[in-house]
C-alpha cells in the first residue's frame, strides 16, 4: 500500500486509553533511545580507575569495601546522572517537538516521566553492574559476612534524586548548556556544597551519602546500624518526590483534576518525608560502633554479631582473629612472635592474643591486657591488602608488636597510635628495647615522642644499654622490677 | 460540523495574530492560504489546542477544548502536523511514529499496524527502520505526515505539508489528503495554490488575522478573472482577493 492505492480503513471509534501496556511500550521506547548509555563506558573507567581500586585498596571486609559507594562511586556517577537527566529533560524544546508532545491526549507529565524513569533505570543498571563486580570479587576473597545493602539502597536514591533535580532543571530551563551545568552544579552539590551549607560538623551533614561512613569493624563485630541509612532514603526519596511533583504541577492544566492531585500529594508526601528526615537526622549522635537516631534504633542492632574465633598456636600462646581476618592471621602471629617470646613468664604476660572491635572513642582503640590468666586484647585496624599485610607489612608488623609492648610496660594508657609515646623515660626506654630485641625497631613511631632532645637521645641510650643486656640478665631484672617499672617509680639512671 | 469556531482571537503583546474567525468545517479538505504572518500557523495551533486563544469560541469534533476531559478526547482524534516538525534524531521511523500513536492513547494493541500502516500510507517502508537523523528533509516532512495519521484522526490539521516534497510525492500526497477527507475533516495550510486546488473541497484565505475570503477553488479562481498577477487561474484569484483586502 502507498500514498496512492491507500484504502480505507475502519475508523476506532473507541478511546484509547492509558493501559499499563501503553506505558510499558512507551518506556521501552524511551529506554531503547535514552542518552543514559552513552555515558558508560566514560563511567566504568571511572568506576575501575576511582571507585574499585579505593575498595580495593581495603581487605576484604564488606562494609570497608563499601564504603566506596558512597564516597567514590557515587559522585562519579552524580555529575553524569544530572547532566544527562537535564539533556533529556529538555529534549522536547531543543529538539522543537513540544506542539507535537501537547497536541496528543497523553499528558505531558506521564510523558516526561517515562523519560524520566527510562533515564534512571539506565542509571540504577549501570550502578548496580558496578557494585555487582564490587561486591562479585569481595565475595571471592571475604572469609566473612555478606554484602551490606544499605549504602546501594542509598546510592540509588541519591541517583535518582539527582535524576529527577536534572531532569527539573532541563525542563524549566532547556538549553544546550544546560546539561552541562546541571552535571558540574550536582557533583559540588553532593560533594562539598550541601556539606558546606549545613556545616561540616553538623549532624546534618549526615543527610548526604558522601558524608557518613561506617566504622572499621563495622559488620564484624557489631551490626551496621542502618539508623542514617534510613534517614537518608527519606530525605533523598522525599525530594525526589518534591521535584518529580513539581514538573506535574508546572503544567497543571494540562495534567486534568486526578494527576493535579496526584502531583500535590505527592509533593506533600515528599515534603513531609523529606522534613521528618531532617528532623530524624537533628538527634543523631554517635555511640562506640556507629551512628544512632534514637527513633529509628533498633536495640536487637546492638547486640555483637556472634562469631567462632579462628587461632593459631604457632607464637606460643594461642593468637585468636575474628574470621574475617583469618587470611591474616599467619601474619598477625608472625608478627607477635618474638614480642611474646622476649616477655613470656613475665609477670601479667599474655597467655592468649584476642582481637577485639577497635573503638575509636579511646586512645588505645580498646588494646589492653586484662583478666587472669592475662589475655592481650588487640584491636586490628583495617588491613589494606587481600589476604596479607602485603606492601604494608612493615607498618603493621611495627603497630601490633608496638601495641603489645607499650600495652605491656606502659599500660593502655601508653598507646595513642604507632608506637609508644606515653609513659616515664625509663618506661620508654624499656619499650625501645623490646621492640630492639624484637628486632623490630621501628622507622616511625617507635621513638619518644615527647620531651626535649636530649631526654630523647638519654631515653635512646637507655634502650639500647638496655637491650645490650643478655637475654637472662634483662628477663632477670624486669621480673623483678616490672611492677615497679610499670608504677613510674624507677628512673633512667635506675636501668641497667 | 467537526469545526465552529466563532470570533476567535490571538494576541501575542501588541501584535494580534488572529482577529476574530469564524469558520465551519466539515468532513473534507479544507485549504488555509495567506501569505506569511497571516495568523494561519497561530489559527492551526490554536485548533490543535496547544495554543490557548485569547477569546471567542472554538468546538472542535464537538467539543469545547477548554476544559480537561474534552480536550483530551479531541487530542485522540486529532491528527497535527506543525510548520517546524521536530524530531528526536536517535529514533527510528517507526519508533518514532509508534511513540506518538501511544502518546495519542491508542489502545496498544493496535498500535503495531496503525503504526505499519501510517508510515506504508506515507510511503516510507523502505525507510522504517531508519533512523531519523539520516532522512532528508523531505522524508522527515513524510513521517511527520505519518505520526500526524497514525490514530486515523477525525481531525487532522497539516501545517504546510508538502513543505519539502518533490513533486511526485507532492502529487501522492495530494490524493492521501482527498482519501482522509472522505471520512475526516482535514485542515491544510499552505503557501502553495496548486495544492489547493488539486486536494481542496473548501479555502479560506487569511491576511492581518482575518478571513477575507471563503468558498470553493472555483469561487477562488473565479474571483481572478480580469486579475493580471499570477501564473495560473487559481493564483490569480488568490492575488485578487488580497489585493481587495488591503485596499
Amino acid at each position: 500500500m502507498t500514498l496512492t492505492d491507500a484504502l480505507a480503513r475502519p475508523r476506532p471509534r473507541d478511546a484509547g486509553h492509558a493501559s499499563p501496556m501503553s506505558l510499558w511500550r512507551l518506556l521501552w521506547l524511551e529506554l531503547r533511545r535514552n542518552a543514559m548509555p552513552w555515558m558508560f563506558p566514560l563511567l566504568a573507567a571511572l568506576f575501575v580507575f576511582d571507585a574499585f581500586r579505593s575498595a580495593m585498596g581495603y581487605g576484604p571486609f564488606w562494609d570497608l569495601r563499601a564504603s566506596a559507594l558512597e564516597n567514590k562511586l557515587l559522585p562519579d556517577f552524580v555529575a553524569f546522572v544530572a547532566g544527562v537527566a537535564a539533556w533529556m529533560g529538555s529534549r522536547d524544546s531543543r529538539r522543537r517537538t513540544r506542539d507535537l508532545v501537547d497536541a496528543t491526549a497523553r499528558p505531558r507529565w506521564t510523558a516526561q516521566l517515562t523519560t524520566w524513569a527510562a533515564t534512571t533505570l539506565w542509571v540504577a543498571a549501570g550502578f548496580l553492574c558496578c557494585v555487582a563486580v564490587l561486591y562479585g570479587v569481595t565475595a571471592s576473597q571475604a572469609t566473612w559476612g555478606g554484602p551490606p545493602w544499605w549504602p546501594v539502597a542509598v546510592c540509588l536514591a541519591e541517583l535518582a534524586l539527582m535524576s529527577a533535580l536534572g531532569f527539573a532543571v532541563g525542563t524549566f530551563f532547556p538549553s544546550r548548556f544546560t546539561a552541562p551545568l546541571a552535571a558540574v552544579g550536582a557533583f559540588l552539590l553532593s560533594l562539598e556544597g550541601f556539606r558546606n551549607a549545613v556545616g561540616r560538623s553538623s549532624a546534618y551533614a549526615l543527610l548526604s551519602p558522601t558524608t557518613y561512613v561506617p566504622d572499621d569493624d563495622t559488620g564484624l563485630f557489631h551490626h551496621y546500624l542502618p539508623d542514617v541509612s534510613i534517614a537518608q532514603l527519606m530525605f533523598l526519596i522525599g525530594l525526589t518526590m518534591v521535584a518529580l511533583a513539581i514538573l506535574g504541577l508546572r503544567r497543571a492544566a494540562d495534567a486534568g483534576p486526578q494527576l493535579r492531585r496526584a502531583a500535590a500529594v505527592i509533593a506533600v508526601a515528599g515534603l513531609a518525608a523529606a522534613g521528618t528526615a531532617i528532623g530524624l537526622i537533628g538527634t543523631a549522635r554517635t555511640q562506640a560502633y556507629g551512628t544512632v537516631i534514637p527513633a529509628l534504633h533498633d536495640a536487637a542492632n546492638d547486640r555483637p554479631i556472634p562469631y567462632t574465633p579462628v587461632c593459631s598456636q604457632a607464637a606460643g600462646v594461642p593468637v585468636c582473629v575474628h574470621p574475617a581476618y583469618r587470611n591474616f592471621l599467619p601474619d598477625v602471629t608472625a608478627a607477635l612472635a618474638p614480642v611474646l617470646r622476649e616477655i613470656a613468664s613475665l609477670p601479667g604476660a599474655p597467655a592468649r592474643v584476642d582481637q577485639v572491635v577497635v573503638n575509636d572513642l579511646i586512645p588505645s582503640n580498646g588494646a589492653a591486657i586484662t583478666g587472669v590468666p592475662p589475655v592481650f586484647r588487640l584491636p586490628m585496624p583495617a588491613t589494606p591488602d587481600e589476604t596479607s599485610f602485603g606492601q604494608n607489612a612493615v607498618s603493621f608488623t611495627s603497630y601490633l608488636q608496638a601495641t603489645l609492648v607499650t600495652v605491656f610496660v606502659v599500660g593502655a594508657h601508653g598507646f595513642v597510635t604507632l608506637g609508644p609515646v606515653g609513659g616515664t623515660p625509663a618506661q620508654q626506654a624499656v619499650v625501645l628495647a623490646l621492640l630492639q630485641k624484637a628486632r623490630t625497631a621501628t622507622q616511625t613511631g617507635s621513638g619518644p615522642g615527647n620531651g626535649s632532645h636530649t631526654k630523647a637521645d638519654q631515653v635512646a641510650a637507655a634502650a639500647r644499654r638496655f637491650a645490650a643486656l643478655p637475654a637472662t640478665t634483662r628477663h632477670a631484672w624486669l621480673a623483678a622490677h616490672l611492677a615497679t617499672l610499670r608504677a613510674g617509680d624507677i628512673t633512667l639512671a635506675q636501668l641497667p | 460540523m467537526n469545526v465552529e469556531i466563532a470570533g476567535l482571537t490571538r494576541r501575542f503583546g501588541r501584535n494580534q495574530a488572529v482577529a476574530g474567525v469564524d469558520l465551519e468545517a466539515g468532513p473534507g479538505v479544507f485549504g488555509l492560504l495567506g501569505p506569511n504572518g497571516a495568523g494561519k500557523t497561530s489559527l492551526l495551533r490554536m485548533m490543535a489546542t496547544v495554543l490557548p486563544p485569547s477569546s471567542g469560541k472554538m468546538r472542535l469534533l464537538g467539543r469545547e477544548p477548554g476544559s480537561y476531559g474534552p480536550r483530551r478526547e479531541i487530542r485522540r482524534r486529532l491528527g497535527y502536523l506543525p510548520q517546524n516538525l521536530g524530531y528526536y534524531p536517535s529514533f527510528t521511523v517507526v519508533e518514532f511514529v509508534e511513540y506518538f500513536a501511544l502518546l495519542k492513547e491508542m489502545p496498544a494493541a493496535r498500535v503495531p499496524a496503525a503504526v505499519a500502516a501510517a508510515i506504508e500510507r506515507a510511503d516510507l517502508g523502505d525507510k522504517a527502520r531508519a533512523k531519523l537523523r539520516t532522512l532528508s528533509g523531505g522524508m522527515l516532512r513524510r513521517v511527520g505526515i505519518a505520526q500526524a495519521i497514525v490514530n486515523d484522526p477525525e481531525l487532522l490539521l497539516l501545517d504546510e505539508p508538502t513543505a519539502g516534497l518533490d513533486p511526485e510525492q507532492r502529487v501522492a500526497f495530494r490524493a492521501l489528503l482527498r482519501n482522509l477527507g472522505e471520512r475526516a475533516t482535514v485542515v491544510v495550510s499552505t503557501h502553495l495554490v496548486e495544492d489547493v486546488g488539486a486536494a481542496c473541497t473548501e479555502v479560506a484565505l487569511m491576511n492581518a488575522g482575518k478571513i477575507v475570503f471563503r468558498g470553493t477553488p472555483e469561487q477562488l479562481t473565479a474571483k481572478g478573472e480580469g486579475h493580471g498577477v499570477g501564473d495560473a487561474p487559481l493564483e490569480r484569484g488568490y492575488s485578487a482577493v488580497l489585493t481587495e483586502a488591503r485596499s
